[in-house]
């Protein structure tokens, strides 16, 4: 009987398993097996070892993809992290036309990547933008600035540009986590005397670990994976100055149409990747048994 | 009183299903044979310029409706091109026909042989004009794709504003379109030259400059690179750079320009010099003709070591996948017929490719079209002197030479450090397929 009902659950499970395993597994696995061949677009492929991991890595826009990729992901997850929490507080409160800026908030999450970054890439333009006209006419600046063709500004406006679209799915998390704190908890430490800070260190912010931790999980991998600020605002530029992994995949598999090369950059980035997760895991996890 | 409804069995139903379906089967052959029978044919054609797409479009609906086809036509944007085509070959779901990207797609053998319509149109129109046989050929003498234009870029000037500096147009050198750009223009509101060195293949134009100066990448052959034997050469290029560089004639931002940002700098009266195909002169005759006559249209300045001005074109393919490839032959042959394209090179920024179109009236109506005869009867192929490859290819979409300008100007480093940097770039692209 037990076997029977097992054989059952198996059988049920199975349709699942095989999704899983050819959305999931299979596309992994070929690319994996794409980051040891020299398939290009149309070919095959031929297994060749290491040679694309030795080609790559003696890339010289890989090692400035390596670090523009962490500072791009941990700078922009720190801003959107900031600027998210300070906007759910600001909407927890029981302020006039709340539920107006609330869907207000959602707006540029909503728009597509493509209008958002072209419309920030005109606000940069140190010809006809908005930002320079702005600076200009108040006198704060003599001379324009061409905030993502130097250097030295380049990666932090994609990252104001990118934290911009993307805080509000921070804000309106965080504000659903804030709105299942009991108002009590909050009666009580008032009746204590505690101060604004000293409620959101030991009520709200506990309330919220769980949230913050998907969040942050999620939102570390999506913006490590992100393209279309890189590819939209800079293509990479000035030089490597914002040239992230995932323009030089598309790059070398899209440009050049040698995916064997794209994928092995894209499995090199890939213990990266782990590694940035299982920090933010890990930091949270040790917050929440604290 | 109603009678109880009777509930069919399940054994029931799948027979009265079936029933049904073999009945709906048996009648279909009467019901719609001609859509059955019409062939199928995938067309992805370019997009750019709005009026030239369109009559291409225009022109092969008409044609399928007289040749009874079932055309689907989809407009795709050089840039989507690559990964779009590269997703369905991947998942084996193909156009018949594409506009873009042949050279690449020929290299690794995806389309189909079509020397015999090469042949073809060579005899009936004329031959072909300028290097098209040079683009179009290969070593064994086979041809997988048929031009139908040529376009390039040229020195667009804004003559108004070089004549009131006192100077005659065009510049002759490179060297004097630099004096001429600091002469003309007017800071802050209109710079000398809106030229892009980014990380965009438009900033190759300046492989070209460097070329005029009497290097090149790599050997006859196009398999070993021979960047370092020029070096002096380089120097003297980089010495004309670092001038433009300092003189402040390239407007800020250059550096991150994509390759619509020269056209809209223009457009807006913001740069004397630009170097562009006429597409830009197509949009101003409709949009700012006031502009366009202040425009002039001339072949590139030239270097110390003469003139390099290379051409590009469009061209049409086969994919060697086609189900349909006698009809798809046919649609590459029509679409060559000269009164066709007398109507499609009036709105276009396509240059003649066979010699039956030198006499079109287009080409005497309008000034700008002038620069586009010279281009089409001299240019020569993309990278000359260098072999047009798949190395110089890819090192021409690795922006190779505008990113060691950029080492330059943006990361301060020194001639040395840069140049080294690219040869060892190059070297490790051609090596890939010097095999």
């Amino acid at each position: 009987m037990r076997t029977r009902e097992s054989l059952g659950g198996m059988a049920l499970l199975a349709p699942t398993l095989l999704l899983l395993l050819g959305l999931v597994l299979y596309p992994f696995c070929y690319a994996i097996w794409l980051a040891f061949s020299d398939k290009t677009v149309g070919s095959p492929g031929q297994y060749v070892g290491l040679r694309n991991f030795i080609y790559v890595l003696s890339w010289p826009q890989f090692s400035a993809a390596v670090t523009n990729t962490i500072v791009f992901t941990v700078s922009a997850v720190a801003i959107k992290f900031v600027l998210g929490m300070a906007v759910a507080l600001v909407l927890n409160q029981r302020i006039r036309a709340r539920n107006f800026f609330r869907a207000f908030l959602l707006l540029p999450w909503v728009m597509p990547a493509f209008v958002v970054y072209l419309v920030w890439r005109w606000l940069y333009d140190p010809l006809a933008g908005l930002i320079n006209y702005a600076l200009l006419d108040i006198g704060v600046i003599a001379s324009p600035i061409a905030f993502l063709s130097d250097r030295s500004t380049a990666m932090g406006s994609v990252v104001v540009a990118h934290a911009w679209r993307n805080f509000p799915f921070y804000a309106i998390s965080f504000l659903a986590g804030m709105q299942t704190i009991s108002q009590e908890l909050y009666d009580s430490a008032q009746v204590d005397g505690a101060s604004r800070i000293r409620q959101f260190r030991h009520i709200t912010l506990p309330g919220l670990y769980h949230i913050i931790g998907v969040v942050l999980l999620l939102t570390t991998i999506q913006t490590a994976n992100a393209f279309e600020p890189i590819y939209l605002l800079t293509g990479g530029g000035p030089s490597d100055a914002t040239m992230v992994y995932t323009m030089l995949v598309y790059v070398m598999g899209i440009m050049n149409l040698r995916l064997g090369e794209a994928a092995a950059v894209s499995t090199l980035f890939l213990p990266l990747l782990v590694g940035l997760v299982l920090v933010v895991t890990m930091l949270l996890q040790k917050k929440a048994n604290a | 009183m109603a009678r109880p409804a009777i509930r069919p069995t399940r054994r029931q139903f799948l027979k009265t299903s079936a029933a049904v379906a073999v009945g709906a089967g048996a009648t279909r052959p009467f019901g719609t044979p001609a859509l059955a029978q019409r062939p199928k044919l995938v067309y992805w054609c370019y997009q750019f310029l709005k009026s030239s797409d369109d009559a291409r479009a225009n022109f092969a609906q008409e044609w399928a409706k007289k040749n009874n086809v079932d055309l689907q036509i989809s407009m795709v944007p050089l840039k989507e091109f690559l990964p779009k085509i590269t997703a369905a070959i991947e998942a084996k779901a193909t156009p018949d026909i594409i506009e873009s990207d042949a050279v690449e797609l020929r290299a690794r053998g995806q389309l189909l042989d079509v020397t015999d319509i090469y042949k073809k149109l060579e005899k009936t129109y004329g031959g072909w004009v300028g290097n098209s046989p040079k683009i179009m050929l290969e070593p064994d003498g086979r041809v997988h794709h048929i031009m139908y234009g040529f376009q390039g870029f040229m020195l667009m000037s804004r003559d108004d504003l070089v004549k009131e500096a006192g100077l005659t147009p065009p510049p002759a050198t490179w060297v004097d379109m630099l004096a001429y750009a600091k002469k003309a223009q007017k800071l802050p509101r209109i710079f000398g030259m809106g030229i892009p060195v980014s990380n965009q293949t438009d900033s190759q134009v300046w492989e070209d400059m460097m070329k005029s100066y009497g290097a090149r990448l790599a050997d006859e052959k196009g398999k070993r690179i021979v960047l370092g034997d020029y070096k002096p050469q380089v120097w003297e290029f980089l010495d004309f750079f670092t001038e433009v560089w300092k003189a402040g004639v390239l407007p800020p931002g250059v550096t991150t320009w994509d390759n619509t940002m020269n056209n809209s700098t223009y457009q807006s009266g913001k740069a004397v010099f630009i170097l562009n195909p006429i597409t830009l002169s197509l949009w101003l005759e409709e949009n700012n003709p006031e502009l366009l006559a202040k425009t002039g249209h001339y072949t590139y300045p030239k270097g110390p070591k003469g003139l390099i001005q290379p051409v590009t074109f469009g061209s049409r393919a086969i994919m060697k996948y086609t189900k349909v490839p006698d009809l798809a032959k046919q649609f590459l042959w029509d679409s060559m017929e000269p009164g066709k394209m007398d109507r499609e090179h009036g709105v276009s920024q396509w240059g003649p490719v066979l010699k039956a179109y030198l006499g079109f009236d287009v080409w005497k109506k309008k000034p700008f079209m002038k620069g586009l005869i010279d281009l089409s009867l001299r240019g020569e192929p993309q990278g000359y002197p260098d072999v047009f490859n798949d190395a110089w290819r890819e090192q021409h979409t690795n922006t190779t030479i505008s990113r060691m300008l950029q080492r330059l100007v943006v990361d301060n480093w020194s001639r040395d450090k840069a140049f080294v940097e690219a040869l060892d770039v190059l070297g490790k692209i051609y090596s890939k397929y010097a095999v």
